[in-house]
């Protein structure tokens, strides 16, 4: 057991203070609280020339359906200021073929391998999610509840509470590892739809995904992005994201997994502080693979100066008893 | 696959020439010596957060340096041959290239390099060596893909011949870095104050009209409309042909998918990654009917 905080702020300046840094999620120990964002990092392989993966805590691999998907025509994305707006339609390889083709690699490495899982009806997500069960190697799913029900005449999972606690509830029955749900941003309350996965049975909720944008070519005046509307990430998203987790974490009981243009340990730990047991790195290992690891170890070295453990930082915000209604 | 370099290297130089051109010269040996013929790098531009993403560019050129090696010393002498200096060529056409061109000797930036399958990929020598004459033909930017191409194919023997469209003659640069690599060079501008008034794909097809009978490789590398016209020029006189893709990119490294065209008959699936398994394609496998690539 780690020595009280207090004790420890104590201890003179100059001794070695080595912080943990590790943290459990759903039953899941992570080497530390980084993970790569399910569409920013492919299924692993991709940057193994890169960096060292066996450094990461997790890594969250390229949403799987069922059935493999083509994806959306051309053009898929488009840059805006300090952030990406991206419509690929989920392609993938189905969950076969990643099963059979990419998971062996993953399986090789340290590091904890978590699923994005999604599908455009209920029994799609528990379909697949059945496939990935026979697969060996995978730590957790993580629900993507961003896509639209298309049996439910396009209404978006994520946007309705009684549709999350469905598709949350059924793909809970089926899996046979840890559900993390991962939200959309894009719903006037995110606690409402929080508090509906934490009681269908969630282990984690991962927030926030993409928010819906666009961009027009005032010249063609036709959108940018082929898909007319898509989702914008990167730094731009930070202060939007980091509120949506801080209002989250203090509204459920299950953990909270950080995610919204961090580019730096400094970002990540706001959103530590704001109260994510863990982050994940997303539109940033397209511009600066080795983003995940600098942030592990910018984490390390303030809770080293900072003499705390990860586990004293998260939630740890400070909140003056002046301050106005966090919720605004 | 070659190895890839991802570092923050120097620039050496970044000079201007017309029309909104410039010739980025980085000191990036271990990418210069890796580079092949068509690969693409990714360039970042750093300590700017609202210009996030890398740019794909044609590796335009690879030299030594362009300091005299050191007279004393065997190392020095050889040491100078290796190519230490990559060169980009690029125009100004939107944020990010205009920040680059703000870019001055001793300025860092982001380099990943080299990217992609390039022209001489195993699967595309055959032809090469089939050809009478190899035709490198491009548009505009589209000359940045070309020019180590062009020397390859000098190195080994192969004919080439170079067709150079722009749309007034201030886009025509570097045709000079090619007079030595090829047996005749064919240019065309819009406006007609360079070579032949219209597309470069109308003398192209005169040529290949005259030249019935010969086995020809096209090389193209431009806009999507010259890319599509090439292709229907080669297929209709029974030529190979490949092309060098342009598109958005996210990453340039296989994952954001961003990238992807669509294509058939390659077995990969409806859509292939213009970083990944191209830059350069067969043409016959781009599905060009959908206009899906618009002004990038």
């Amino acid at each position: 057991m780690a020595a009280p905080i207090a004790e420890r702020e104590r201890t003179p300046a100059g001794t070695e203070f080595n912080p943990q840094i590790g943290v459990e999620i759903s039953g899941i120990h992570f080497a530390n609280p980084v993970l790569t964002a399910s569409g920013t990092f492919g299924y692993g392989q991709e940057f193994a020339r890169l960096i060292d993966l066996n450094q990461l805590g997790g890594i969250v691999v390229k949403g799987i359906s069922a059935e493999p998907m083509e994806g959306n025509p051309p053009p898929r994305i488009y840059e805006t200021e300090a952030g990406m707006l991206n419509a690929i339609g989920l392609q993938n390889v189905g969950a076969r073929r990643f099963v059979e083709e990419k998971l062996p690699f993953l399986r090789g490495l340290r590091t904890r391998t978590i699923v994005n899982v999604f599908g455009y009806t209920t029994e799609d997500y528990v379909r697949a999610i059945e496939i990935l069960n026979d697969g060996s190697g995978i730590d957790a799913y993580e629900l993507n509840i961003s896509c639209p029900n298309t049996r439910a005449g396009g209404m978006v999972y994520g946007n309705d509470p009684r549709l999350t606690a469905e598709v949350v509830a059924a793909s809970k029955r089926a899996a046979r590892r840890p559900l993390w749900v991962k939200l959309s941003p894009n719903v006037t309350d995110i606690t409402e739809l929080a508090r509906a996965a934490e009681s269908a049975g969630a282990d984690a909720l991962t927030l926030v995904n993409t928010f819906v944008g666009m961009a027009i070519d005032i010249e063609t005046r036709t959108p940018r992005v082929s898909n007319v509307t898509a989702g914008l990430s990167g730094p731009a998203i930070k202060p939007v994201a980091l509120r949506m987790v801080y209002q989250t974490a203090r509204a459920v009981r299950v953990p909270v997994i950080g995610i919204g243009g961090i580019a730096s340990a400094e970002d990540a730990l706001e959103f530590i502080i704001a109260g994510a047991s863990a982050v994940q790195i997303g539109t940033a290992n397209f511009y600066a693979p080795d983003t995940a690891l600098r942030v592990v170890e910018g984490i390390r070295a303030w809770c080293r100066s900072k003499r705390l453990n990860l586990s004293d930082v998260v939630g740890s915000i400070k909140i003056p008893p002046s301050a106005a209604s966090p919720v605004s | 696959m070659t190895r890839m370099y991802d570092e923050i290297v120097a620039v050496t130089e970044n000079r201007p020439l017309t029309g909104g051109h410039f010739l980025l010269s980085l000191r990036a040996p271990r990418q210069a010596q890796a580079t092949r013929p068509g690969q693409f790098a990714m360039v970042r531009l750093l300590g700017r957060s609202d210009v996030l993403l890398r740019r794909p560019m044609s590796v335009y050129d690879v030299s030594p340096t362009t300091r005299p090696p050191r007279a004393a010393g065997k190392r020095g002498a050889n040491a100078h041959r290796q190519p230490e200096i990559l060169q980009l060529l690029y125009k100004i056409v939107g944020r990010g290239t205009r920040l680059m061109a703000e870019l001055r000797p001793g300025d860092s930036v982001g380099l990943a390099a080299p990217l992609g399958h390039g022209f001489f990929a195993e699967e595309y020598l055959e032809e090469a060596r089939r050809a009478d004459e190899v035709l490198l033909v491009t548009g505009g930017i589209g000359i940045a893909a070309l020019l180590l191409p062009a020397r390859e194919l000098a190195t080994a023997g192969i004919k080439s011949r170079l067709f150079f469209g722009g749309r007034t003659r201030a886009d025509l640069v570097g045709v000079q870095d090619f007079e030595s690599s090829v047996a005749g060079i064919t240019l065309a501008t819009e406006d007609g104050s360079k070579g032949h008034r219209g597309y470069v794909t109308e003398p192209l097809a005169n040529y290949l009209e005259r030249h019935r009978g010969r086995k020809f490789l096209l090389m193209v590398c431009g806009p999507w409309g010259m890319l599509r016209a090439s292709a229907e020029l080669a297929k209709r006189h029974g030529h190979a042909c490949l092309v060098s893709m342009e598109n958005r990119m996210g990453c340039g490294l296989g994952v954001c998918l961003g990238c992807s065209i669509r294509v058939e008959g390659t077995g990969h699936g409806a859509y292939e990654r213009v970083c990944t398994e191209g830059p350069v394609f067969n043409a016959e496998h781009v599905i060009w009917a959908r206009e899906e690539i618009p002004k990038i």
